[in-house]
């Protein structure tokens, strides 16, 4: 069933059509009073499916004013500028029927967008998604050459695009003089240039400091497969990038030097490098240790083989990071952010780890956010839930459930007691903060990761091995009677929730979390 | 039976106990504050909520706490808007809090605390000076301190810095580049650091003699003849055991080391740096049998008086959270003070940015400190710019001024960041503002009698 909407109804004007493979779908919408703001690419499953066409996507401008020729995008901005040349205007008032919450599609067939689990909630960002990706790059920079196809994207670049950028020798570019340099004393460049007696061209143009290493560029180390062409917006780094890579081998003994704490082997590098691009391909998030190695090499930081424990949380969040920029083809992103993510182009331009992610540039989810739902809302909401599964533990430990009060056995993990609830063995260990340590996250840990894997496993099989998804009330328990002291469960579901987005970060964190499984829609990652 | 924390809503919510919500003084303060909240929850609610919460936890009412740390949970997020991400941090601290108020049913082992919320993560070096310009509130330090210490140190021909810092020597390369660009000559810099930090956030996975040893071959580039050191401090408490009630030994013996090293070579001139330093020394003025015996912080400001700086900088978080502030007070000052670094990463991250999460949970870690720890245990207690103006003339300093070009850098700097940065000068102080809220102050002095000395040349030649 296709959905034809009818300009008249749309505030921003705009039709839709029909596509010959249109797989569109109208679903009866539920009623949201608010809006609530969706994960990029996970669209809500109640709202209404729009498939534009190409021409309508492309289009820009189409209400034009009669007088002056100038071409408007919305009608209402066509209306407010006839006010200037005192004409007749009307605005049209937004429509008091309920609003349906609109997701868009791409129409090109092999796009991820095309399909509607994927679609896109906002019609601006579909819009730019189009023309970006599968339209022409009309603009081009002067000073670099760089192609746009979306106007703002161009326009953004122009803002800094030879502008006091100050580019290091590893490839980063810095807007701001005071970070540059900052950089670029504890860069690894510099310690190989230091180490290297290559003879240096310093061209110092207006005092800054950009220094072009004049090397002819060698074939990189990486074996298998070379890394892929790089995409015209990191051009500019190839050469860099060829010889950061063939330094390495050279350079073994005089970066191992620096870092007395690092016993990183160098020969592994190219091995960790390899790793990365060959696992690049196939993806999944949890793929930290191989990452990381891409960063071992070149950030003179222990190789995969250390990674495996929680020394490098951020290398992981920024290695997925680069590869989720790795996708695509203009970063549109602010310099401050360009510093790591640009240094390596490593893995493959369509084989990136978050597809999702990447036709969206940041800036489309940095509008306000929606505010969460009412208090009350939320205890209505879980206090039916709650009614509705007496034996929770959880609202056993509200001391809301009239079950009677449970087994010695159970007691010891209570770590509140409430009066009518034995005091007994009070040797529990706060799980809740080796969870915490576990994911990386502060909390003063309560002891040896050995006694929380314990702890865990204890209450897994107590949960009948289910301990993965603990939505907040349920606890994650069918049969509630052989069910875990009320608080411990209760913080334990807390810091679960509270840590889903930090554990994205932290994917790489070692071994005290493994009894734990993370629920599997995590989200992507995003500049 | 109705919950009375419903708010213009007619559907009913069924509660097995039904005695849950009766109408005790503490519930209904709870039912009064969400009633306050209606349909958004924000900032001034959440403070509410945590107050109860605190107040719920020193009256030992846990059920009153759970019941606020539920309502809490629901509506923090470290990945929703500030509000909610404050709210997740100030819950974890709360409940780690939580945890510590009722030792008869945990064991809790102490010493392991802070090691454990230290190895949370740690960055590259390159991060780290990504870190520190993601927005001003490290870079505003810096550039303040080495504007000063610039003028300072002109026409000297050696300096040696001796700097006090959380952030891993990242100030110190754009000193050593304005360095290399005096015209009437280039100094030798010596910097030297100490062997031990506080176990604060930012963390860096590299010793302090990698910083060392990359910041020498930055100023062999630039042509700074340089010197970096380590000072070794001896006799310190075992690191790993971490027991808060011998950090007070701690800083004292440090101090007393630094006093017996000869920090000063005959023609040089001494800089001291005290970059977000202070507020980690000990200020519990002990009160001893006639006299009032000065606090740590005290003995520290005597000691590097003594040394007879040419100049000190002294630039720190500007908040007042003493070390006899109550629970209660903590969250408020607290809560209204920390919005700034949420707020300002929201105008220009994304809500899932790993950058912004990473640096929003350093700051969450230093709620944790505030919130999570009384008494002796507290190891970061904040001074405000005019209580530490105070203490520094009465521990014997004169303020200087920021010249001009100090001041334009800095509005430089704060061009390229996002429009809610700002600054004010308080006296002789600069001040970090966003959105008109101070943040970060940064100051400079000399020892009295050295001010006093230029005055009295002045004069002479006038």
């Amino acid at each position: 069933m296709a959905e034809i909407e009818n300009s008249a109804s749309q505030a921003s004007g705009e039709s839709s059509f029909l596509l010959p493979d249109n797989h569109g779908k109208s679903v009866e919408p539920t009623l949201p009073l608010k809006k609530k703001r969706n994960l990029p690419g996970m669209p809500d499953p109640d709202a209404e499916v729009i498939a534009l066409s190409p021409k309508t996507l492309l289009a820009t401008n189409r209400f034009v004013c009669e007088i002056c020729n100038k071409g408007f995008q919305r009608d209402q901005n066509l209306q407010l500028h006839r006010r200037g040349h005192n004409l007749p205007w009307k605005l049209r008032q937004r429509t008091n029927k309920e609003v349906r919450k609109r997701v868009y599609l791409c129409p090109e067939p092999t796009c991820i967008h095309h399909d509607p689990s994927r679609a896109l909630g906002d019609l601006t960002g579909i819009k730019k998604h189009f023309c970006r990706k599968h339209g022409e790059k009309k603009f081009k920079c002067e000073r670099c050459s760089k192609k746009y196809a979306v106007q703002s994207d161009w326009k953004a670049h122009m803002k800094t695009c030879g502008t006091r950028e100050y580019r290091c020798d590893c490839g980063t570019l810095f807007s701001r003089r005071d970070s540059f340099i900052t950089h670029r004393a504890f860069c690894d460049a510099l310690a190989q240039e230091s180490a290297l007696t290559q003879p240096l061209a310093i061209t110092n143009s207006g005092g800054d400091m950009k220094l072009q290493v004049v090397a002819p560029p060698v074939t990189t180390v990486v074996s298998s497969p070379p890394p892929p062409p790089l995409t015209p917006s990191t051009g500019v780094l190839s050469p860099v990038l060829s010889i950061q890579s063939s330094e390495l081998p050279e350079n073994q003994t005089a970066q191992l030097q620096p870092p007395p704490g690092a016993a990183a082997p160098f020969p592994g590098a190219p091995a960790a490098v390899v790793t990365v691009t060959a696992s690049n391909s196939s993806t999944s998030s949890g793929n930290v240790p191989g990452n990381g190695g891409v960063f071992a090499s070149i950030f003179n930081v222990p190789t995969s083989a250390e990674l495996s424990h929680s020394a490098q949380p951020p290398v992981a969040s920024y290695s997925t990071m680069l590869c989720t920029m790795a996708g695509r083809d203009q970063p549109v992103i602010d310099p401050m952010s360009l510093s790591l993510s640009s240094t390596l182009y490593m893995s493959s331009g369509s084989s990136s780890l978050y597809p999702a992610a990447l036709e969206h540039p940041h800036r489309h989810y940095t509008s306000a956010p929606q505010p969460a739902l009412s208090a009350t809302a939320l205890l209505q909401k879980a206090a039916q839930m709650g009614a509705s599964s007496s034996n929770s533990s959880f609202l056993r430990g509200l001391g809301l459930a009239m079950t009677p009060p449970p087994d010695p056995q159970d007691s010891r993990h209570s770590i509140i007691a409430p009066s009518h609830w034995n005091n007994n063995t009070p040797h529990v260990k706060l799980e809740t903060n080796s969870v915490a340590s576990g994911l990386g996250l502060g909390l003063p840990s309560s002891g040896s990761s050995a006694s929380f894997n314990e702890l865990m496993i204890n209450s897994s099989s107590l949960f009948g091995n289910k301990p993965a998804t603990l939505d907040f009330l349920g606890l994650g328990m069918g049969a509630g009677e052989t069910s875990t002291g009320g608080f411990s469960a209760f913080l334990s579901s807390i810091t679960d929730g509270l840590d889903i987005a930090t554990s994205n970060s932290f994917a790489g964190v070692g071994s005290t979390v493994d009894a734990w499984d993370y629920p599997s829609d995590r989200k992507p990652s995003m500049l | 039976m109705k919950a009375e924390l419903q708010a213009g809503n007619t559907s009913s919510v069924s509660l097995q106990n039904p005695n849950l919500f009766a109408t005790t003084s503490q519930s209904s303060a709870i039912s009064g504050a969400l009633k306050g909240c209606l349909s958004s929850i924000d900032g001034a609610c959440i403070e509410k909520l945590l107050l109860h919460c605190a107040s719920a936890l020193e009256r030992n009412d846990v059920t009153l706490a759970q019941q606020v740390m539920w309502v809490l949970n629901n509506v923090a997020s470290s990945t929703g808007d500030p509000n909610q991400r404050l709210a997740s941090y100030f819950l974890k601290a709360l409940i780690s809090k939580a945890s510590r108020v009722y030792p008869t049913s945990i064991n809790f082992d102490d010493s392991t605390g802070r090691d454990d919320s230290f190895q949370r993560r740690s960055m590259s070096v390159t991060e780290l000076a990504r870190y520190v310009d993601l927005i001003p509130w490290y870079r505003f330090g810096f550039c303040a301190s080495n504007g000063a210490i610039l003028k300072a140190v002109q026409g000297c021909s050696r300096v040696h810095v001796l700097d006090f810092s959380i952030t891993h020597c990242m100030q110190w390369p754009t000193l050593i580049d304005a360095l290399s660009k005096l015209t009437e000559g280039v100094p030798t810099l010596r910097i030297s650091v100490l062997s031990w930090r506080p176990r604060v956030p930012p963390t860096l996975n590299a010793p302090v003699q990698e910083i060392g040893q990359r910041l020498t071959n930055f100023a062999k580039i630039k042509d700074v003849p340089f010197e970096f050191n380590v000072i070794e401090l001896t006799g310190l408490p075992d690191e790993s055991s971490s027991d808060h009630l011998h950090y007070d030994l701690l800083i004292t013996q440090m101090v007393n080391d630094l006093s017996t090293l000869k920090l000063r070579d005959d023609d040089e001139v001494l800089v001291v740096n005290c970059q977000n330093w202070l507020r980690f020394l000990p200020d519990d003025q002990k009160l001893g049998n006639s006299a009032e015996i000065p606090s740590c912080r005290d003995c520290f400001l005597d000691m590097i008086q003594s040394l007879d700086p040419c100049i000190v900088t002294v630039v720190d978080e500007d908040c007042d959270i003493g070390a006899s502030s109550g629970l209660a007070s903590r969250i408020t000052t607290c809560f209204n003070y920390l919005w700034i670094p949420f707020d300002a990463l929201e105008t220009f991250l994304p809500k899932h940015s790993p950058q912004r999460i990473d640096y929003e949970a350093d700051f969450g870690q230093k709620i944790e400190h505030v919130i999570g720890f009384d008494g002796v245990k507290r190891t970061e207690i904040f001074e405000s710019s005019s209580r530490l103006s105070q203490r520094m003339i009465k521990n014997g300093f004169s303020s200087v001024a920021f010249s001009e070009e100090t001041v334009k850098d800095i509005k430089l700097l704060l061009d390229e960041h996002a429009s809610g940065w700002g600054m004010k000068k308080d006296g002789d102080m600069l001040l970090l503002t966003w959105k008109g809220h101070n943040s970060v102050y940064a100051s400079t002095w000399v020892p009295q009698r050295l001010a006093e000395l230029e005055l009295w040349e002045n004069s002479l030649l006038h």
